[in-house]
């Protein structure tokens, strides 16, 4: 005989079911399987011989005596490099992004939803047609350089692509919509009437923004820079596109693994590495989020 | 092994178009006899595809990959259905020691003696039992000749126009790349000595800061000036050919790499029949020359290479004569010892 309770608690998990289904068949289970080779031997032609073998992250850790694999500090380099483009990218688009989203909360109604739409028009195309049109602008005999010199304004071409300027101008470019949209979320949700009481108590402009603007639009940019900060972290097509793929980053490295170098033990263990680091990120941040409602709880 | 396609953004929306219209054939016509190609991406010249459905009544469709691995990878992972692929030789050993090839005794059809013995180079293939030597070529130079002060004949040209300030750029390929580095001092490109390879490390080094980009997007970057010249596939004759006053591909003095594709059957194969029918289709000397006009690299079919238009038969850029041959080196698979590639070329793209 079923309970009340007992009949409730098979609802739930029944109703809990699909969503615990597709997360496992679609996250859960690749996540083990990637888990999984990155402790197993390379296989001769790609796949994996079923042997333990720890010397993957050894690799890149330190551990790997050379007798199978041999450390090398350049593996760190590159996720040490890939974490600064990611955290310059973060702070890029949140200066582009923080006093748009202040000009565009301002706007009539009308004018705001098309500014919206504006900025949610770039997924409407593929990344990859979108960032090449940045290497048509960008290149010496490109729209850019070929204004430029019609104005009168220089003489020889710009070495505009292939610089690290350009990719950084097309992470931010990419990444802005994914910065925006969140911190538009927190400023629009700002209520004017506390402006009006800080300047009532007699606060300055700066003493306003920081005391009270900044803090009541932190959650809005703390999401944005999570959400631009996890992708910019594997990205490695504008690296390659704009800038010429003369530096490494991570991806690249894990794509070279899995195809030219035919050993996916060794990339799964960099990409592992990586999820790693982004949910330290993510832990840190739920930490924080936490400990600020329990402030606010207490108030 | 041609321009992996896969990078070319425009390509690969029209690549996506094609492969949907042909979901959409193939759903329609179930009953028809069918054959199931997956080749590089613009390797074979669509007209050939057509000229076999008029006389055979067979549909054909393609897809197409953009690398060896990729290719593998992807069969690796269970993709089936297809018939016919095209691996380059060092795969096609590795994908024989894999036992993914069907035995066609494609070398006891009459035909076959179109075929010059001397591009039977696979080692678990010595005969041509499985696969059919398909087309080949070099991975040389391709320059824009009014961007550099004298017509380039070598890589001692290609860096010295480089240190002049003129943009270069190089491939995206670590054997490609790693290769002119032991090719230029003088080693096998399948080397597997640490002193070659940190050797072809150390030369490449030294020149990085002159390389523009390692990309395989160069073609418009040459045509348009923006890049005086760029580590590219004979391919690119199909330009030359379109610009010849600008443009010229040229295969390095110091020597080149060579590649070859050959056409197999996979034992996967759903159309076993048809796909044997293909290649004894292509076999004929006027279809292979059809193919080789188009895609303007070279043709293991002897009578073939007579068809074709003498400014194509005899450009020593595409079929050079036999001192130039002997200086050009084809990959083998290198197992194990890939991954001293792998190191020398990570550490090479990480040095800023």
């Amino acid at each position: 005989m079923l309970t009340a309770e007992n009949r409730a608690r098979w609802r739930l998990a029944g109703l809990l079911s699909p969503a615990t289904l597709i997360i496992g068949l679609f996250f859960v289970v690749p996540l083990a399987i990637m888990a999984l080779y990155s402790l197993l031997e390379p296989g001769m032609y790609g796949g994996v011989e079923w042997t333990f073998y720890p010397d993957n992250f050894g690799r890149i850790l330190g551990w790997a005596d050379g007798s199978n694999e041999e450390f090398d500090v350049v593996y760190l380099q590159i996720l040490l490099r890939s974490f600064k483009l990611a955290a310059i990218t973060v702070l890029l688009t949140l200066l582009v992004c923080y006093p748009a989203a202040f000009w565009v909360s301002r706007q009539p109604e009308r004018l705001r939803n098309f500014c919206l739409f504006l900025i949610t028009l770039p997924f409407f195309t593929s990344l990859i047609v979108r960032l090449y049109a940045w290497v048509l602008i960008l290149r010496p005999t490109g729209f850019l350089n070929a204004s430029l010199q019609g104005l009168g304004l220089i003489d020889a071409p710009l070495d505009l692509i292939y610089t690290e300027g350009a990719v950084l101008l097309g992470m931010t470019y990419i990444f802005v919509p994914f910065m925006f949209l969140p911190i538009y979320a927190s400023v629009e949700k700002l209520d004017r009437r506390l402006l009006e009481a800080s300047a009532d108590l007699g606060a300055g402009r700066w003493q306003s923004f920081w005391r009270v603007i900044f803090p009541l639009t932190l959650p809005g940019i703390a999401a944005g820079s999570i959400i631009v900060f996890i992708p910019s972290l594997g990205n490695f097509i504008v690296p390659s596109l704009l800038g010429g793929a003369r530096v490494l980053m991570i991806g690249n490295l894990v794509e070279q693994q899995f195809l030219a170098a035919r050993n996916w033990p060794f990339g799964a263990a960099l990409a592992m590495l990586i999820m790693a680091a982004v949910l330290l990120f993510l832990l840190l941040y739920v930490r924080w989020q936490g400990r600020a409602a329990l402030k606010e709880a207490a108030r | 092994m041609p321009a992996p396609y896969h990078r070319n953004a425009l390509r690969h929306l029209a690549r996506g178009a094609l492969a949907v219209s042909a979901l959409l054939a193939s759903a329609a016509g179930q009953a028809a006899e069918e054959l199931h190609l997956y080749n590089w991406g613009d390797y074979i010249n669509p007209q050939v595809l057509s000229r076999f459905t008029e006389q055979t009544g067979i549909k054909v469709s393609l897809d197409t990959y953009g690398s060896n691995e990729e290719m593998l990878a992807k069969l690796q992972a269970g993709a089936s259905g297809y018939d016919i692929v095209f691996p380059s030789v060092h795969m096609q050993d590795s994908m024989a020691a894999l036992g993914l090839l069907e035995k066609t005794s494609i070398d006891r059809s009459p035909a076959f003696a179109n075929i010059d013995p001397s591009f039977l180079r696979a080692k678990s293939d010595p005969k041509g039992e499985y696969c059919m030597p398909y087309a080949w070529g070099t991975v040389g130079i391709f320059y824009n000749k009014t961007k550099v002060s004298k017509p380039i004949e070598s890589w001692a040209d290609f860096f010295a126009e480089a240190k002049a300030g003129k943009k270069v750029i190089m491939l995206d390929d670590m054997r490609e790349t790693l290769g002119v580095g032991l090719i230029v001092n003088g080693k096998s490109v399948d080397s597997t000595d640490l002193a070659d390879i940190k050797q072809a490390e150390s030369w490449l080094l030294e020149r990085k800061p002159l390389v523009s980009a390692f990309t395989y997007e160069s073609v418009p970057m040459v045509q348009s000036g923006d890049v005086a010249a760029a580590h590219y596939f004979v391919g690119a004759m199909m330009y030359v050919k379109q610009d010849p006053e600008h443009l010229a591909y040229v295969i390095p003095k110091e020597g080149a790499t060579l590649y070859q594709e050959d056409m197999c059957v996979l034992k996967s194969a759903p159309n076993k029949a048809n796909a044997k029918r293909f290649m004894e289709f292509f076999l004929q000397p006027e279809i292979a020359a059809l193919n080789t006009e188009q895609q303007m690299n070279g043709t293991p079919n002897k009578e073939a290479l007579k068809l074709l238009p003498a400014e194509l038969r005899d450009n020593p850029e595409v079929n050079p004569g036999p001192e130039v041959m002997a200086k050009l080196q084809i990959f083998h698979d290198l197992g194990k010892d890939l991954k001293k590639y792998d190191r020398a070329w990570t550490r090479v793209r990480t040095a800023n």
